[in-house]
């Protein structure tokens, strides 16, 4: 921890809030066509209809799909680094477990909008919800589908009001720096917390009970997102690694874009002495290990295919190496087994410009992976008469384009008007050398 | 202790052997490969602990990775109890003989021994490496050189790293040949990770045991305080969890995927009897009980109590390799295949792995938590 | 009562403001509460607070969560009783799901509901006797005294090594 003052720790933080300049309202207006373009495009599809997407039989789930367990997984690192690494009281989360929990929140929001665009007809969407009706039709919550509905809603609902609660003590101290409308604002924001003992002996409570909740909430929506496919019994999807090896997966993707994030946010907001190389170390190794596990999981289905002498499964995953899609095949098992092994340098751990661009590649290697397992277990099943081929439609790549402005745009907007450093996280380091006094 | 300990070995060789003899030896090397598998398991995921401690650079557990470290010396013991399975390969190998539709490129003797042999001796040898560094560097560290320390932590650290791959690696293969294998028809690639969590699982629970009779053994000049019991109480509660979540996983894709050729294997073990009752026991003990009892924070430091759960929990896990095997190896049985014989020899491997734990504390002091009596 | 008046001091560091609590537990000033920038256990061990009871909030929303999931499962299935794709119209296996999500949620429903209702937030009167720099760098004890003790009250803070002032 760098022997910062408290006041230091707070300047750095609060000047990241003072009004923003030109540029930065240029890449946020950008952005912002960005989500035009992907909400038009939408709105065009519900007008016209699902067809104008590339899904079609067999393949019938494709980029929403993709899209949908790509942003669950990149939620999953936020809560890893904020909820698993505190009750590890690794004291090297403190400064980016607040960028890390708003990355969640946002993209769990993001992923929620999938189910919905993948729906043809959205205005129907509430049927998924258990309410009484005079038909008496319920939700079939034996279906995975349904357990997602319960997962995805938990998470995001947890998730923000973690993500809330954990940020009250610090809009306390943006709203006693503010002025003006501001002031009034970040008071109501901030509840009126004054940092008394018996609000401080409550919160230290409750955050602790929020971490040990969010940890195995985490471990089960990545694990339910993954029964939407393992509870079928299409080879390729029909196993029962995919539990943990999504949830590896969904960590390894989220620590990635954790890499993306922090690597300009740090350069633009001079967080360098805050987010210091040794925590861009740690957060590489820990990709090490999550992409070894990804690497093992692919061996192991691979090797079982094989043991398992039974044609359909030997067949697909044929297929998925060496067939229509294998581009697609090689890409994931590059990106992500391989490329994550350049991290045992330590030269290449300590080089900003190695993590950023491995951390793009893994992220490219990890949405190719959802490809090859949606597409390719759909296209390549049981019967050969039944083949077919997928590719997105040009919709279908903007609501893809218009997900990632929404993501940025969201995360932008954020930094620029909440602490996107936990000052109170800092200074509890600072002061004692680890995480909440408990 | 001194003659305690050879005297269950004694014993639980001369169950085995009267087994063998007898009418059932198929018994007796049922009993020895679930032994095998779950001792082995327990040293193995014991030292995980110390390495994954080491490669994290955790400082809380410091005390308890010598202890930790000390479980490898069941590993050659391991090693030949590995070889001496070929003895009995007619009975351990259900496949052998069969008409395998095409496996038989992966399930022959002279490749399976080969290549298990060829893990084990990686493993353990990698171990062994680390331990031995481990040894030099808490030498160095009495001799308070500070020159070559950070040399021979970033050895361990590459070490550690390999025996975590390794680790991985051997532990599902052992699984695949061992275990799964017995139901050549059946696969889960769940299984794997199944097994190594459950190693980790149990050496974790073995290492609270040891902890504890340390702690309780040499009580005020013992380096354990009750926030190391804490945290390993923690640690293990949440493999307890982790356990039945693989449990889980595995459980309800085959349950819903409703598929014949996987749910035979989980039918027979879960939903018929005899094996029906013993799956609801493997449940009660090594998690309902586990989970309920952990919740509470102050049990976890009573070192006591935690010896008496963990052997619990360790009872539980040896009925759920059992389940796991038993079908198989002892097919068609209409009341479980279990006697007095299977005590016995559990009690002779309980032998083996205390005597080894002993000899490493014994051989090698630095291993032990305790503070040391000369004044520096 | 006699008019109070309101004391607040200002400390730099945790420790010194845990001496002043200690001082002022033996004196006959009243103590009214401790500001704090970060929860520091130095202060509320000084304070002998008891532990928090807002787990109580979260246990409770816990086990409603699990029973009410499990329970929204079992009579949505007893609505259709019919068997679909093999499966059972009751079956724990499944539900365990929805009951562990619902236990997760409620559970931080109630972990939510505790802490608002434990903490008394939101409430803003109490910014009108508090210092801003509380939430800064400085450790903030507010005392009252009867009128005419203020400066000994004052006084008292400044040799326990904090800056007081009047409010």
């Amino acid at each position: 921890m760098p022997a910062m003052t408290y006041a230091q720790v707070e300047e750095t933080v609060l000047k990241t809030l003072r009004p923003a300049s030109l540029k930065y309202w240029a890449v946020v207006s950008l952005l912002f066509v960005g989500i035009l373009i992907g909400a038009g495009c939408w709105a065009y599809q519900i007008a016209i209809g699902i067809g104008v997407g590339g899904h079609n039989i067999p393949v019938v789930w494709g980029t929403y799909l993709i899209n949908f367990v790509f942003w669950v997984g990149i939620a999953h690192s936020g809560t890893l680094i904020s909820a698993i690494l505190y009750l590890f009281r690794a004291g090297w989360r403190n400064p980016i477990a607040r960028a890390a929990e708003t990355m969640t929140v946002f993209a769990v929001c993001i992923a929620g909008l999938f189910p919905f665009i993948h729906l043809g007809r959205v205005w129907m969407v509430y049927y998924m919800l258990p309410y009484p009706n005079e038909r008496n039709l319920w939700p079939n919550f034996q279906s995975p589908l349904v357990f997602d509905v319960v997962a995805i809603s938990t998470y995001l609902t947890v998730s923000s009001l973690f993500w809330y609660t954990g940020m009250l003590p610090d809009l306390a101290t943006v709203r006693d720096r503010a002025s003006g409308l501001r002031k009034k604002i970040y008071q109501i924001v901030s509840l009126g917390w004054t940092g008394r003992h018996e609000q401080w002996r409550h919160y230290t409570r409750a955050y602790l009970f929020f971490a040990a909740l969010a940890t195995p909430l985490v471990i089960s929506v990545h694990s339910v997102v993954s029964w939407d496919f393992a509870l079928g019994i299409i080879p390729g999807w029909h196993s029962t690694i995919f539990a943990p090896y999504f949830v590896a997966g969904a960590i390894h993707s989220g620590l990635a874009m954790v890499l993306t994030l922090m690597i300009p946010l740090r350069r633009i907001f001079r967080y360098e002495a805050i987010i210091t190389e040794d925590i861009l170390d740690n957060i590489a190794k820990t990709i090490i290990f999550t992409g070894l596990i990804v690497g093992y999981a692919y061996m192991v289905e691979y090797f079982l295919a094989w043991y398992s002498h039974n044609i359909v499964e030997q067949e697909s995953f044929r297929w998925r190496a060496f067939g229509d899609y294998s581009l697609q095949f090689w890409i994931m098992v590059i990106c992500n087994s391989v490329v994550p092994l350049l991290f045992f340098f330590r030269k290449v751990r300590r080089s900003i410009p190695w993590l950023f661009s491995i951390s793009i590649l893994i992220n490219i290697g990890m949405w190719f992976e959802r490809f090859v397992i949606i597409i390719g277990g759909a296209a390549h099943d049981f019967m050969p008469n039944a083949w077919g081929l997928y590719s997105p439609s040009l919709i279908e790549y903007a609501i893809l384009l218009g997900s990632f402005s929404l993501f940025f745009f969201l995360f932008l907007l954020f930094v620029k008007h909440l602490p996107s450093i936990s000052m109170t996280e800092l200074k509890e380091g600072i002061h004692q050398g680890g995480g909440h006094g408990r | 202790m001194n003659r305690i300990l050879p005297a269950l070995v004694i014993i639980g060789l001369g169950a085995f052997l009267f087994q063998v003899s007898g009418q059932h030896p198929e018994k007796a090397w049922q009993a020895y490969l679930v032994n095998f598998i779950l001792w082995s398991a327990v040293a193995q995921g014991g030292l995980l602990f110390s390495v994954v401690l080491h490669v994290t650079k955790a400082r809380w557990g410091r005390p308890l990775q010598g202890l930790a470290e000390s479980f490898a010396a069941f590993f050659p013991i391991s090693f030949v109890l590995f070889l001496l399975l070929f003895l009995g390969r007619t009975f351990v190998f259900p496949w052998l003989g069969g008409d395998l539709h095409g496996k038989d490129a992966w399930l022959t003797i002279p490749f399976l021994f080969s290549r298990d042999t060829a893990g084990l001796l990686i493993l353990y040898g990698l171990g062994f490496v680390y331990l031995y560094q481990g040894l030099k560097l808490k030498r160095s560290q009495n001799d308070k050189s500070e020159s070559g320390q950070e040399a021979l932590q970033s050895r361990m650290t590459v070490i550690g790293v390999l025996y975590i791959m390794a680790y991985a690696l051997v532990l599902s293969l052992l699984a695949f040949d061992l275990v799964m294998s017995a139901d050549p028809q059946w696969i889960s690639t769940l299984f794997a990770p199944y097994a190594f969590v459950k190693a980790f699982y149990v050496g974790l629970g073995a290492l609270i045991v040891v902890a504890a009779i340390v702690h309780l053994r040499h009580g005020e000049a013992s380096s354990l305080n009750p926030s190391h019991f804490h945290d390993l109480g923690k640690l293990f509660f949440g493999f307890c969890m982790l356990w039945a979540d693989f449990f889980y996983c595995q459980f309800i894709v085959i349950w819903y995927g409703n598929i014949p050729e996987e749910t035979s294997y989980i039918i027979q073990r879960t939903m018929t009897l005899p094996w029906s009752r013993l799956a609801w026991a493997v449940f009660i003990l090594s998690f309902v009980i586990p989970f309920i009892v952990l919740l509470n924070k102050q049990v976890k430091t009573k070192p006591r109590f935690m010896i008496s759960l963990c052997s619990l929990v360790f009872v539980g896990i040896w009925l759920e390799h059992f389940l796991l095997l038993g079908p198989a190896l002892s097919p068609g049985a209409d009341s479980l295949p279990m006697g007095m014989t299977d005590v016995l020899i559990t009690l002779g491997f309980l032998g083996l792995m205390a005597m080894a734990v002993r000899f490493a504390l014994a051989r090698f002091p630095e291993l032990l938590p305790v503070q040391k009596q000369e004044v520096k | 009562m006699a008019a109070e008046k309101k004391v607040m001091a200002l400390f730099e560091n945790d420790t010194r403001a845990a001496s002043a609590i200690e001082g002022l537990a033996g004196s006959p000033w009243k103590l009214e509460q401790v500001h704090s920038p970060i929860p520091s256990s130095k202060i509320l061990s000084a304070l002998k607070v008891k532990k928090s009871r807002v787990g109580y909030f979260t246990l409770a929303g816990g086990i409603i969560g699990f029973l009410s999931g499990i329970s929204l499962a079992m009579y949505s299935g007893i609505q259709w009783n019919l068997v679909t794709s093999g499966k059972p119209v009751i079956a724990f296996i499944p539900f365990l799901i929805v009951g562990f999500e619902f236990t997760v949620l409620f559970a931080v429903f109630g972990n939510v509901l505790g802490f608002l209702l434990q903490t008394n937030l939101p409430e803003f009167r109490s910014l009108q006797v508090y210092d801003e720099r509380c939430s800064g760098e400085h450790f903030g004890i507010l005392a009252t005294c009867p009128e005419g003790q203020e400066n000994n009250l004052v006084a008292f803070f400044q040799e326990k090594g904090g800056e007081a002032k009047l409010i």
